[in-house]
């Protein structure tokens, strides 16, 4: 009994069924966390000229940092840049909704914070924006993650996690590290 | 027993056929390639050795920021850019002498295209050695090297553009002297990979060209980094695939051979070739998918390509599984598992085959896990990332560079290996070696280590507790380089020593049913290329046009150059 | 036993006769051997990649 090709296709497309169930699975896992939970990558066309980027109203030393704006939304804001983020620590609340805000007025970083899944790139020319919810308090590390030039390895900051009873805004709405900077 | 024994009888003797004795038209050539290969391989897991050192608890010599990414940068090119195109090209052209048994054409310009790459090779490591380079191997700019940098890599480029086109013309030569045949498997994946490899370098020579050399010289101050990241992107993940031809061409034509089986279907293997010439290109994007500047949209149906790609190679594990299983029985294996101990492990290229499946297996997963769209955010740019492409690059693809080698070099020197211990030595090292090394990446990177780094400080506790771990990846960066001498002196003695006689090429794997017609579509590209022109434009009309159509701010440059 | 001939001029049977005789025996298991081996393969891929997603990557928060 000699096996035709016929046949020989024939396991072949049986194999296919299988390996095609598999990426059925995991697209449908993928497009789940998308869709129920809004688990996606952090895009955002949301232009800003890195030449300009101190003196825009939004990147101004002055709004750096963790703040809640009137409506109650809780936004961190830092500039990355050769070798250092401003400010290099921030204050955010666990188990809220919180919204990171980064720009480069340099060339290209990336931040992640180490433990969670918040990563970006950031390019210059664009607000890198990350929602997320926490879910542990306590120091946590944001290293710059892509490389940027020769100070790359020293370029951390510190990602200070609270429960939210200890978040406490100022008069201003702000929140930050306090002795750190 | 008759529908296999008559196409097998049709097809070329290949038993008792005299032995060729006249030397290899390119064998020069051929050696050449893969000498300039291997040399830069050398050089650069050494490098790697030491910057695994540099990043490890244990203080290393010469360990300055400055040396650090200057290593990487040469680590880099040297293992993504010039040990890969110099051994495909070598590749290239014995498949395209042996599998279709005619002079290569062009041989005077294969030569004049080595030399233009080698050329181009010693411009860039250069500017490397001298500190003027150091961007990387994916350049980043706003950041800026030196012109030579980039102008050496595209000669290393246009170098390849020429073997691409010798690849072309010499299976059209063969085809108009076997009008019908199908052109031998080996050949066809060689020119699949050459047609792929056109489309893949589009993008990088697009940003070189256009946005990049122009800063490096000076006539542009400023840069539009997402466009430059998109047009890298293009090639970005097709070039894994033009590395990998290589190694799954051995698998189809190399392997079933050596393990005394047959092929379990020639037509699985074309298809496979031609999805990799497909699905390669529509999917850089997922490199992309922790950037700003391109929508959810366009990302999800980078990612369901994504998906695509990974066909092919789950195809091909099962037919070539499936040949191995052939050996395997007709090696008198029985049962379900019992053909797997039954074939030939000793044989170099049945080892490196088994070896490289399963380092695949490994980082075959981890790259699952990279392509899952959202999940992405969970290991970009952390070691784990690291550790996927030291498996599939380093395992799977450079394992098999090995074996291919080891097994045309007695062809090309006219000598037998005297001693397969130390071939067989050299892939359980490599083996063993990429394992310690790249196991303990995964588990540091989940845990946020992160990419790129000249150093750690270790006086913070979470980093210091990856420190044993960063010891024992070291330790498997210690084994890789040992292996990879070893590789280096199993390929000279053969030059010196070793047992003369060796036949002067070398057969490739015959199918169950060797394809005697095949449809056009299987025996040619020219309809594949409308669909790749198709696809591509799906995939990446608008993320490109977005940048015409809306001209993001741009970034001012950076020069690294002193 | 065809070390020394390695790689180029191998030949682990006798005649080509017995090699398609071979073959042909060979052929009426295969590929059930195959399916077998690549299936185990393919699930522990698959497990691996639930287990990711399941409880490492769910638990640490939404992202996006």
């Amino acid at each position: 009994m000699a096996v035709s090709e016929r046949a020989i296709l024939k396991s072949e497309i049986r194999w296919a069924w299988v390996v095609g169930g598999i990426v059925a699975v995991i697209l449908g896992a993928i497009l789940f966390a998308a869709l129920s939970m809004g688990m996606n990558p952090p895009s955002n066309r949301e232009f800003v000229d890195p030449k300009t980027l101190h003196l825009s109203s939004e990147f101004t030393e002055a709004n750096l940092g963790t703040s809640v704006d009137p409506n109650g939304r809780i936004v961190a804001r830092m500039i990355t840049t050769q070798f250092e983020f401003v400010p290099n620590c921030i204050v955010l609340p666990a188990d809220r909704d919180v919204t990171l805000r980064f720009a480069s007025p340099d060339v290209i970083h990336g931040i992640l914070i180490t433990g969670t899944n918040v990563n970006t790139m950031v390019i210059p020319g664009y607000v890198a924006q990350v929602h997320t919810r926490l879910t542990k308090t306590g120091d946590l590390l944001m290293p710059c993650h892509e490389y940027c030039g020769l100070g790359h390895s020293q370029m951390l900051a510190t990602v200070r996690v609270v429960p939210p009873e200890q978040f406490r805004p100022d008069s201003q709405g702000r929140v930050s590290c306090g002795d750190d900077r | 027993m008759a529908t296999i024994a008559e196409p097998a009888s049709a097809a070329p003797k290949r038993r008792r056929t005299a032995a060729a004795t006249r030397e290899l038209q390119t064998g020069r050539l051929v050696a050449a390639h893969v000498w300039v290969g291997v040399a830069a391989f050398a050089v650069a897991c050494l490098l790697g050795v030491w910057q695994m050192w540099a990043r490890s608890p244990i203080e290393a010599p010469y360990h300055t920021a400055s040396n650090y990414f200057r290593s990487v940068t040469l680590h880099g090119i040297s293992m993504a850019f010039v040990l890969t195109t110099f051994f495909i090209m070598g590749f290239g052209y014995y498949v395209a002498e042996t599998a279709l048994r005619r002079p290569l054409p062009g041989l005077k310009i294969a030569w004049g295209a080595f030399a233009l790459g080698l050329a181009g090779t010693l411009m860039a490591a250069l500017s490397v050695i001298s500190g003027n380079a150091s961007v990387l191997y994916t350049f980043y700019p706003p950041m800026t090297a030196t012109a030579w940098f980039y102008i050496g890599l595209v000669l290393v480029v246009v170098a390849s553009w020429a073997w691409c086109v010798l690849m072309i013309v010499a299976m059209r030569e063969w085809k108009a002297a076997n009008p019908g045949q199908a052109v031998p498997l080996a050949m066809f994946a060689t020119v699949a990979n050459a047609v792929m490899w056109l489309w893949t370098t589009l993008g990088v020579a697009a940003e070189l060209l256009f946005q990049v050399i122009p800063a490096a010289i000076g006539w542009n101050g400023m840069v539009d980094v997402g466009l430059s990241r998109t047009l890298f992107s293009w090639t970005l993940h097709a070039i894994v695939y033009f590395w990998l031809f290589p190694s799954y061409i051995a698998f189809y034509t190399m392997f079933p051979r050596a393990a005394g089986g047959r092929l379990f279907s020639d037509t699985m293997g074309r298809l496979a070739f031609i999805l990799f010439l497909l699905y390669s290109l529509p999917v850089g994007l997922h490199h992309l998918f922790m950037d700003p500047e391109h929508s959810n949209g366009f990302k999800f149906i980078q990612m369901f390509l994504t998906a695509l790609v990974s066909v092919p190679t789950l195809l091909t594990i099962f037919t070539i599984t499936a040949s191995a299983e052939i050996a395997g029985r007709m090696r008198g294996g029985r049962g379900l598992f019992g053909w797997v101990r039954a074939l030939p492990w000793d044989r170099p290229m049945v080892l490196a085959t088994g070896l490289a499946f399963l380092m695949l297996f490994f980082g075959g997963g981890g790259g699952l896990i990279n392509m899952s769209y959202g999940m992405n955010a969970m290991v970009h740019n952390t070691s784990w990332v690291t550790a996927h492409f030291h498996l599939i690059f380093g395992g799977t693809v450079v394992i098999m560079y090995f074996a291919i080698a080891y097994a045309i070099w007695p062809s090309i020197t006219g000598r037998n290996f005297a001693n397969m211990g130390l071939l067989r030595i050299q892939l359980w090292t490599w083996f063993v070696g990429m394992m310690v090394m790249t196991l303990p990446w995964h588990w540091t990177g989940l845990q946020g280590q992160w990419r790129r780094v000249a150093a750690f400080d270790y006086s913070d506790p979470m980093i210091a507790a990856w420190g044993p771990w960063v010891i024992v990846s070291l330790i498997g960066g210690i084994l890789l380089a040992a292996s990879a001498l070893l590789f280096v002196y199993n390929l000279a003695i053969l030059h010196r020593s070793g047992r003369p006689g060796a036949r002067r090429t070398i057969d490739y794997a015959q199918a169950v049913h060797p394809p005697g017609r095949v449809p056009a579509a299987l025996n040619g590209f020219g309809l594949w290329n409308w669909l790749v022109a198709l696809l591509m434009l799906l995939a990446y009309g608008y993320p490109i046009a977005q940048f015409f159509i809306d001209p993001p701010p741009q970034a001012v440059i950076h020069r690294v150059a002193g | 036993m065809a070390d020394e001939a390695y790689p180029a001029d191998a030949h682990d049977y006798e005649s080509e006769a017995e090699e398609l005789e071979r073959v042909d025996s060979a052929m009426r298991d295969t590929p059930r051997g195959a399916l077998v081996v690549s299936g185990i393969a393919v699930a522990l891929l698959m497990l691996g990649w639930l287990i990711l997603y399941f409880f490492v990557f769910i638990p640490r928060g939404t992202v996006g």
